[in-house]
């Protein structure tokens, strides 16, 4: 399975544009976050590998904006491993390992969508990372 | 640790100044002798970036060699005409830069959860609430104090790592509390010598900006008794878990947890498997003993014997206070309440009949289930809506019995609403505290 990030902007957010490109594809789309509002909508969401570029191929086409989301960034000369931020983390993708060091795991982690960790860093070595279009274009 | 600080001498300008005012990299730094020394208190925060920057991170920048900004104010003397400077230093320019910690090395500390219905914000760190998340501070079975309780070997003179070089124990730090296990120290060391790596600033969100100190103590083995004392390990320390939800000077003991539990990730409270992290890195504890260690091996170190030890019978005393402060509980009243099967019509009869704005919802045991006001009935009949069910507020704010008047009135005007249900931890309606009756007391 692959992460994509979907946008929606106000003028396509109210049409079932998931819902049609499951049926018309038949591929099943995993929904892991969603914020949606009148004013648009972003969707983090898990599809099979196969099916990645005639997915993105058919979301583009009905309007969505559509990226591999790069989730967060610790910066390691900041981060002191005092783990602040494991409990935070909903999926547990913040653990500590034997050498009491905080380790993140970036197949897990929500990113821009939860971001539940970066204000509890203390020392502010996580960032969520603003995602852009351009870093799709390797998948092409 | 918040009660740390550096002093510094930043030598005399020509004309020389006596400094009223100063500020480090925006942050206010306080001018509390001659003319030219100051201190860089650790929590006071930059006022450009406040709760981002403050005076631990100007620390941090002074200690890793980084240039800072001075700006300086005074009313000028006949002896010091200045009144204005600006500058740019480094710590090569500073005369003395010593940190000067008040208090430092817990011997250790409550564990933390949020009983709330919100997120809280906190010098513990972010507590999610409902006790979905805790944290805890300290390194238990490698804390100093904790190895040597009865104080044996610390005390003033006792040489100890202190932010990545040598520095002494000065004293018994402020809060120190040796009968209830929560002994602290006093520090002083060499600032220009220490580094980064083991003096951090640090940002709590909504709090503000304090200080990670690296400290250890070594512990000479000198009897029997000190043998078997510093062989404690973390399942003999134990620590209450604390509802912070509770703004209170006493806040509620909700369960007691080793610092073994705290590690493991995962405590028990009543039924309740939350999970729990520190706020004080392990990792960097364990690198200070180990080159600790390595210095006394090297021969770079020498333990020392206390000139005096800590003392280990004083009592850490409550604020002295000449005014009550008024709780909820002073002003609530009796809650008018309805149930859940009652018509929209009967409640508007008792909001007139009892005059009130605020009909309060309770289902079996009187808990409670949602909140209705006069201005809801009003919509409602605007509307044609007969049904509770179509009018009631589900998400209600609630206040608790003990909780300062002042931090409900808060959350009243937050939530643009002008009363909360009291309730007590098993969602039971105790009564109602209205905005009225709280500007009727606060004189707001």
């Amino acid at each position: 399975m692959v992460r994509i990030l979907l946008r929606f902007s106000e003028k396509i957010v109210e049409q079932p544009i998931i819902s049609q490109i499951i049926l018309e594809l038949k591929v099943p789309i995993n929904i892991i976050t969603a914020h949606v509002n009148s004013k648009g909508g972003e969707v983090l969401a898990e599809v099979p590998d196969e099916a990645l570029e005639k997915l993105i191929k058919e979301f583009r086409k009905q309007g969505a904006t559509v990226s591999i989301p790069k989730l967060i960034e610790v910066d390691s000369e900041k981060c002191v491993s005092c783990g602040a931020c494991i409990t935070l983390c909903p999926v547990e993708a913040i653990t500590m390992d034997e050498d009491a060091s905080v380790v993140f795991n970036k197949e897990k982690c929500l990113g821009s969508t939860c971001s539940a960790c970066v204000d509890a860093c203390p020392s502010r070595a996580i960032k969520s990372v603003k995602q852009n279009n351009t870093e799709l274009n390797s998948a092409h | 640790m918040c009660s740390s600080g550096a002093i510094i001498n930043v030598g005399h300008s020509d004309p020389p100044i006596k400094i009223e005012q100063a500020w480090i990299n925006d942050v206010p730094v306080c001018h509390p002798g001659a003319a030219v020394d100051l201190y860089i208190g650790a929590t006071v925060m930059s006022e450009r970036q406040p709760f981002e920057y403050g005076g631990g991170h100007v620390i941090e920048d002074l200690v890793g060699g980084k240039e800072v900004e001075l700006k300086a104010t005074a009313y000028g003397t006949d002896c010091y005409p200045r009144t204005q400077v600006n500058t740019r230093l480094t710590r090569d320019d500073l005369n003395q830069f010593y940190l000067l910690n008040f208090r430092n090395c817990y011997q250790r500390y409550d564990c933390a959860v949020n009983g709330r219905e919100e997120t809280i914000y906190t010098y513990m760190g972010k507590l999610l609430p409902r006790l979905r998340n805790a944290t805890f501070s300290g390194a238990g079975e490698l804390n100093p104090l904790m190895n040597d309780p009865d104080y044996e070997t610390i005390g003033i003179g006792t040489r100890i790592f202190l932010g990545g070089t040598q520095g002494f124990v000065i004293g018994e730090g402020t809060q120190h509390d040796p009968q209830n296990r929560f002994g602290t120290i006093m520090v002083r060391g060499d600032a220009k010598k220490m580094g980064p790596e083991f003096l951090r600033g640090a940002s709590f969100t909504r709090y503000g900006t304090t200080l990670y100190v690296g400290l250890g103590i070594p512990i000479p083995i000198l009897n029997e008794g000190l043998a078997k004392k510093t062989a404690i390990r973390d399942e003999e320390i134990f620590t209450s878990v604390v509802d912070y939800g509770v703004p209170r000077r006493n806040r509620p003991k909700l369960a007691t947890v080793s610092y073994k539990e705290l590690k493991s990730g995962k405590i028990t409270v009543g039924d309740q498997r939350i999970r729990v992290s520190s706020l004080s890195s392990l990792k960097t504890a364990r690198k200070i003993a180990g080159t600790l260690k390595s210095w006394i091996q090297n021969g770079e170190f020498f333990l020392t014997a206390p000139v005096e030890r800590l003392p280990v019978d004083t009592v850490f005393k409550p604020m002295r206070r000449l005014e009550e402060t008024p709780f909820v509980a002073n002003v609530m009243q009796k809650a008018v309440t309805c149930s859940e099967s009652e018509a929209v019509q009967a409640i508007a009869e008792r909001i007139v009949t009892r005059s009130v704005n605020h009909i309060v919802v309770v289902g079996g045991d009187s808990r409670l289930t949602g909140i209705v006001t006069s201005w809801d009935i009003t919509r409602a009949l605007a509307q044609g809506k007969k049904a509770l069910a179509d009018i009631v507020t589900r998400r209600v704010i609630t206040a608790r019995l003990d909780e300062p008047l002042e931090t409900a009135s808060k959350r009243m005007a937050q939530h643009n609403i002008s009363a909360l249900p009291v309730i007590d931890n098993e969602n039971k309606v105790l009564g109602i505290v209205t905005a009225e009756d709280v500007s009727k007391l606060l004189g707001r």
